[in-house]
């Protein structure tokens, strides 16, 4: 790779991670990692959602131990255990979730965290210092102010004081501007540059390519837990980096036949809804899927696609336009009238959203239908019923577990999913909404996943594919839409489309000649 | 979690057993049991002599049996309220109030109606106390869908406004005119449940207990509705994108714990104390939590659970005579049976190994 930037003096490095690996009971999170960081950059670590950034920079913090590998601090080898450990070692981190207390002040919480306080407090001293340190690097908050009374955004640069606070060499931000408005990463940039200038690293988790662009010096890319490269950001452009980050080997071919798509099934109009925190996340999506049809959702994790299958499956309000199932106006049914109007649901996070891990497989094979026939007879669950499909989607569906009766929570993530796609495939939907149906599975379970959603085309089901593996959707889907900032930014016919194409959408880039 | 110096580790389990659950709830009562003994030791008195009597006052004769089973009827009640809302992770801890509400709509449906036939009465009082402790389970829980207001608050507050509302009842409109006690007068015969036994005080209040558990247990095992309130009390996520409405099982939950509750209030006037009075429960509400989460929350189980519970309260009373302990006592170990069981649960979900 001749825009690889080679370590000239292992010297010059402030934090080295050399061959670092983390496994977790279903993923391979990291494989191999080899990173390093100078003094006085901004080195960001690139990478889809599930790609291993958060868990290298968890590793680094000492929030997890690496299994293997090594990591390197100024010149010498750490262990680092846990993040007290790292934040002596002058390692600071500020996650997605912040960690302060509501009704605490400022300078309060950032009293809390001292180690050296002693048993009385000293706030004068702290907000003094404080004060030193907003002037130093411009920052503007009020030090006195309660948590709770702070946006957002004012409640990061606490955060963000109280690692600097601590005095440190090194700051991680997991992925910073998620929460900030356009204004507010504008003047977290500035800041972010002046503490660069006076020797401090930085460390910035992002899957934006304009930041990346904005901000780094270097960048580290990642996918699916395996080093990509490490490249001098000046070198690169979007697209370079939208084809390292997206990638482009596919996994294994599956035969797609032929089909000709029948009838409109879903029809989505103007389609507008808001996030958790009451800002717009869908801006007027229309598309219509059809029959024997899968539709690919190509787009960056939090552009919408959470957000347009919720408020499809019936449990976000839209506040604008109609959705339509075989010309019924749905918009504003409860989940219940949607799923009898035939609309199943393979949700992302499984555990969460489509499973109740307390229950036995048996239960929930039938959650969702426990008033229906045959599972309901008079005032009471049929138990020989519900025992008798669960078996058949046991058998039919390879679903490994010791008994009918076992609860949820003691299989694996790959049988869960088969559970789910039992059980919704069993409600003959019309329509299937499928929100990353693979996502942390071993690859013989997704192969079995492709071809049941393929099969399910093949039967004549309108199948909405939401997917972050783009191969997935080159793979499997009839046409790709793209959304990005939730709004569609195009459909293509996936015979037309190159996958460089989908990721420069993806971030953004309309003009996709460049 | 390593445990240091030991080589002991905790990890969650792997599986679960019949043992495995109900082991560590053996094993918390007689850690309970022990923990009290030493309590009854360090008071001075002779242990033996103690349990003894704790015993022989709740088992020894026909009269105590009686009455531990008079005890064990409201508790069986105000164990299913906590049971069905525990269920559903609804914090209802209100039940003392619903059952003080559940004895004055009884004792307002007698009054108002005093001229039915004993059977229609009886229904009445059960309709009456069960509507009325409903009432109250249902206002919090439409607190809770309308306004977010946190069930433990609103539970805990109305107990206060029930009690004070009680004590404001049996000082003037219900007061008895030819007492100097501040009670209202006795309820009519015709309104008093059905004696099991001639002689003894034994009140149909503990058959009634029983079927409702049965209902209970059928409500929550056996029917869609209660595979929805367990849904919801395990994932209130998945429910609701699966089509459960967690606000209509929140209030349906309310209603019939609270109702249950009620129902215990009703019982206790119509088949014991026959008069509204201001210490008209010794803290049944609350018992009923413990005996809940002693019998893991599993109707089935409550009846038991109870039994034990009344067989406390009335045999702390001979122990009180004999060996000189105070009933207090009784209440610490209630409380410490709480805190072991509590603790069992943990062992429940977890194991500990040696590395």
């Amino acid at each position: 790779m001749s825009k690889s930037s080679q370590p000239q003096n292992i010297e010059e490095f402030l934090l080295e991670v050399r061959n670092l690996t983390k496994r977790f009971p279903m993923v391979l999170a990291n494989d191999r990692i080899n990173m390093n960081i100078k003094e006085g950059e901004v080195h960001c670590l690139l990478g889809e959602n599930g790609a291993g950034k958060s868990t290298l920079a968890e590793c680094i913090f000492g929030y997890y131990q690496p299994d293997e590998g090594e990591i390197r601090f100024a010149g010498e080898t750490v262990e680092i255990s846990s993040p007290s450990e790292a934040i002596k070692l002058g390692i600071g981190m500020v996650h997605q979730h912040f960690v302060l207390v509501p009704t605490f002040s400022v300078v309060e919480n950032v009293a809390l965290g001292l180690e050296s306080s002693g048993v009385l407090l000293n706030l004068e001293k702290v907000e003094k210092r404080l004060i030193d340190l907003c002037i130093d690097y411009d920052v503007e908050i009020d030090l006195k102010a309660r948590i709770s009374d702070l946006s957002v955004g004012e409640q990061q640069w606490v955060e963000i004081l109280k690692a600097l606070f601590g005095g440190v060499k090194l700051l991680i931000l997991d992925e910073p501007t998620a929460v900030l408005t356009p204004q507010e990463s504008e003047k977290l940039f500035t800041v972010l540059k002046k503490m660069t200038s006076q020797g401090l690293a930085i460390i910035f988790i992002t899957h934006k390519l304009k930041e990346v662009m904005e901000i780094s010096d270097r960048v580290t890319v990642l996918r699916k837990g395996q080093l990509v490269d490490t490249v001098d950001t000046k070198d690169m452009t979007k697209a370079e980096l939208a084809k390292m980050m997206v990638g482009r080997e596919v996994v294994f071919h599956v035969d797609k036949e032929q089909i000709q798509k029948g009838e409109p099934i879903l029809e989505v109009r103007d389609l507008w809804a808001n996030n958790d925190r009451g800002q717009i996340a869908l801006e007027g999506i229309s598309f219509a899927l059809y029959e024997n049809e899968i539709l690919g959702l190509a787009g960056v994790a939090g552009n919408g696609q959470k957000e347009l299958i919720e408020t499809l499956v019936g449990v976000r309000k839209a506040t604008r336009g109609e959705i339509l199932i075989d010309g019924e106006v749905i918009t504003h049914s409860t989940p219940r009238d949607v799923m009898e109007k035939g609309l199943g649901h393979i949700p992302d996070d499984r555990i969460r959203e489509g499973l109740v891990t307390e229950f036995s497989v048996a239960k929930n094979l039938m959650l969702g239908q426990q008033r229906d026939r045959p599972f309901r007879k008079g005032l009471f669950l049929d138990k020989d019923q519900i025992d008798l499909h669960a078996q058949g989607c046991v058998d039919s569906y390879e679903i490994m577990t010791p008994t009918l009766e076992s609860k949820a929570k003691f299989l694996s993530g790959g049988n869960l999913q088969k559970l789910i796609l039992a059980r919704e495939f069993g409600m003959q939907p019309k329509v299937l909404l499928a929100n990353q149906p693979t996502r942390g599975l071993d690859v013989g379970v997704i192969e079995y996943v492709w071809q049941q959603l393929l099969e399910k085309r093949r039967d004549g089901d309108a199948i909405l594919l939401a997917s972050e593996d783009l191969d997935e959707i080159i793979n499997l889907a009839d046409r790709v839409m793209v959304i990005c900032q939730g709004r569609i930014m195009d459909v293509f016919d996936i015979q037309d489309v190159k996958i460089e194409q989908i990721g420069l959408l993806m971030a953004g880039i309309e003009d996709a000649s460049c | 979690m390593l445990i240091p110096f030991l080589n002991l580790r905790i990890v969650r389990r792997q599986h679960e057993t019949k043992l495995s659950q109900i082991l560590p709830v053996l094993l918390a009562l007689l850690a309970a049991f022990i923990v009290s003994a030493f309590l009854v030791w360090v008071s001075g008195s002779d242990v033996k002599v103690a349990f003894i009597a704790l015993w022989e006052g709740a088992f020894g004769n026909t009269r105590q049996i009686t009455e531990t089973l008079n005890k064990a009827a409201p508790l069986i009640l105000t164990g299913l309220a906590a049971a069905i809302a525990f269920r559903a992770k609804i914090w209802n801890i209100g039940a003392e109030g619903q059952l003080l509400s559940g004895a004055i709509g009884a004792y307002w449906a007698i009054t108002t109606f005093p001229g039915l036939p004993p059977v229609a009465m009886f229904i009445v009082i059960l309709l009456s106390s069960f509507l009325a402790g409903a009432l109250i389970g249902l206002l919090s829980g439409y607190l809770k869908t309308k306004f977010n207001v946190d069930v433990i608050i609103s539970t805990v507050m109305f107990n206060y406004i029930i009690t004070f509302l009680l004590s404001m009842l049996v000082d003037t409109v219900y007061r008895d005119p030819e007492s100097y006690y501040k009670w209202s007068p006795k309820i009519p015969e015709v309104a008093q449940f059905p004696l099991l036994l001639t002689k003894y005080r034994l009140h149909a209040g503990i058959i009634v207990a029983i079927v409702v558990a049965l209902v209970i247990y059928l409500l929550i095992e056996k029917s869609p509705v209660g595979y929805e309130i367990q849904a919801i009390g395990h994932n209130p996520t998945a429910s609701n994108f699966k089509g459960i409405n967690k606000s209509k099982t929140l209030l349906f939950v309310m209603f019939i714990s609270g109702g249950v509750a009620g129902l215990a209030g009703g019982g206790e006037l119509a088949g014991l104390i026959h008069r509204l009075r201001i210490d008209f429960s010794p803290g049944y509400g609350f018992t009923g939590i413990i005996v809940a989460m002693l019998a893991g929350l599993n109707p089935i189980w409550i009846p038991l659970t109870s039994l034990l519970f009344g067989a406390l309260l009335t045999g702390s009373l001979k122990m009180q005579i004999v060996a000189g302990i105070p009933v207090a006592l009784v209440y610490a170990i209630q409380a410490i049976v709480l805190l072991f069981v509590i603790t069992a649960e943990f062992f429940t979900l977890y194991e500990i190994r040696r590395d």
